[in-house]
């Protein structure tokens, strides 16, 4: 038997009020969750990145450690050579300019070269043609100057003709760079 | 019986919606916005990284180009340096210049920080000083580092010159840790 004219409303959990805050709630904690998630990633990433970088800078520290030591290795190596052909070259000058200091009626029958000195053996016509026409230019260029003669069967002359440096060129030469430097 | 104003299902949807609330201000406040934060600082950081490795990539390819350029200007240079000595190479090439030469066998002269030193006494014999200096010329353009040194002997024969001189060969042994900087580097993101 029915006590009301109207069917009686169905009682439920989800009311309309009830879904609007689970909406409005649920979008606001997606969208927190969502940003806390973004930025834990990109925390993450930007770490993976640092660590890169230090790896990066690391192989860039070895990397220019050794260019800088190949540079410098090269440069000793040019540096050398060129000095070496620096020294050949000053060499030839020197035995050009030794064989040009011979006048024409001085026969040599023999030179040594030495770092620091000068050899020659040789024959001349007297001994005033070597000394005014030889041993005058070698004296300006050496330091000491010594000189031996003796007869030769022809009626010429033979002499030994030893001629010293005593200022030490590698010095020199090292001051002269110094004061380039 | 008076009514209350606020219905049980109201209160109820009240305390939800306040502890919702709560929740949010915590989770905010605690976690959300220290997080944000430190993102905005790392980023910061990483940016500055970013400029500082690109400088030092840019330092590294200068270095690389001036290593480049130096190898490619002195390539005779260094591949003299590293030949071998080669006593019957050398009297082939420089004969021409000599109507006699004989090397002694070579001897290591001395072990410096980074070169080997070889000695290699000659005898030869030439037609005249001209022969010698083109020689001297020649040296300088050869397959080896050499450095003509005393003491030098000339002594006039019957025919020509005999000459004899000693040669000083430099030669690079230690070659450690050379060539070991061929490392491609590739700059993070």
């Amino acid at each position: 038997m029915k006590y009301s004219f109207i069917r009686p409303r169905r009682k439920t959990v989800l009311t309309p009020e009830f879904k609007l805050l689970l909406t409005f709630f649920s979008i606001t904690l997606f969208m927190l969750f969502t940003t806390y998630g973004f930025t834990l990633y990109r925390d993450y990433k930007f770490i993976q990145k640092r660590a890169n970088i230090v790896e990066t800078r690391a192989n860039l520290d070895i990397s220019i450690s050794n260019y800088k030591k190949e540079i410098v290795y090269l440069r000793d190596e040019i540096d050398l050579s060129q000095k070496i052909y620096k020294h050949n070259k000053v060499l030839k000058e020197s035995i050009t300019n030794l064989f040009d200091l011979i006048p024409t009626r001085i026969t040599l029958s023999e030179a040594v070269l030495l770092e620091k000195g000068l050899v020659l053996y040789g024959i001349t016509p007297n001994k005033d043609i070597y000394n005014f026409m030889l041993e005058a230019p070698l004296r300006s260029i050496f330091d000491t100057t010594y000189t031996s003669f003796y007869p030769s069967d022809n009626g010429w002359i033979h002499f030994v003709s030893t001629n010293y440096m005593e200022i030490d060129e590698t010095k020199v030469q090292k001051d002269e760079n110094n004061e380039e430097k | 019986m008076k009514k209350n104003s606020i219905s049980r299902p109201h209160i109820y949807l009240l305390i939800l919606a306040l502890f919702l609330l709560l929740f949010v201000f915590v989770f905010s406040f605690n976690f959300l916005i220290p997080k944000g934060k430190e993102y905005r600082q790392l980023r910061g950081e990483l940016k500055v990284e970013k400029k500082k490795i690109k400088k030092y990539q840019d330092f590294n390819n200068a270095k690389l180009a001036i290593l480049e350029d130096l190898q490619s200007k002195n390539r005779a240079i260094i591949n003299s340096f590293n030949n071998g000595f080669n006593a019957e190479k050398f009297e082939t090439k420089y004969k021409k210049y000599f109507s006699h030469l004989a090397l002694s066998p070579q001897v290591k002269l001395a072990d410096e920080e980074e070169f080997t030193i070889y000695e290699v006494n000659t005898t030869s014999q030439i037609n005249s000083p001209k022969s010698f200096y083109n020689f001297l010329d020649a040296i300088n353009k050869s397959d080896w580092i050499i450095s003509i040194d005393f003491p030098i002997k000339f002594k006039r024969k019957e025919q020509g010159i005999s000459s004899s001189f000693t040669m000083k060969v430099y030669k690079i042994d230690k070659k450690s840790d050379r060539n070991s900087t061929e490392k491609k580097i590739i700059l993070p993101e």
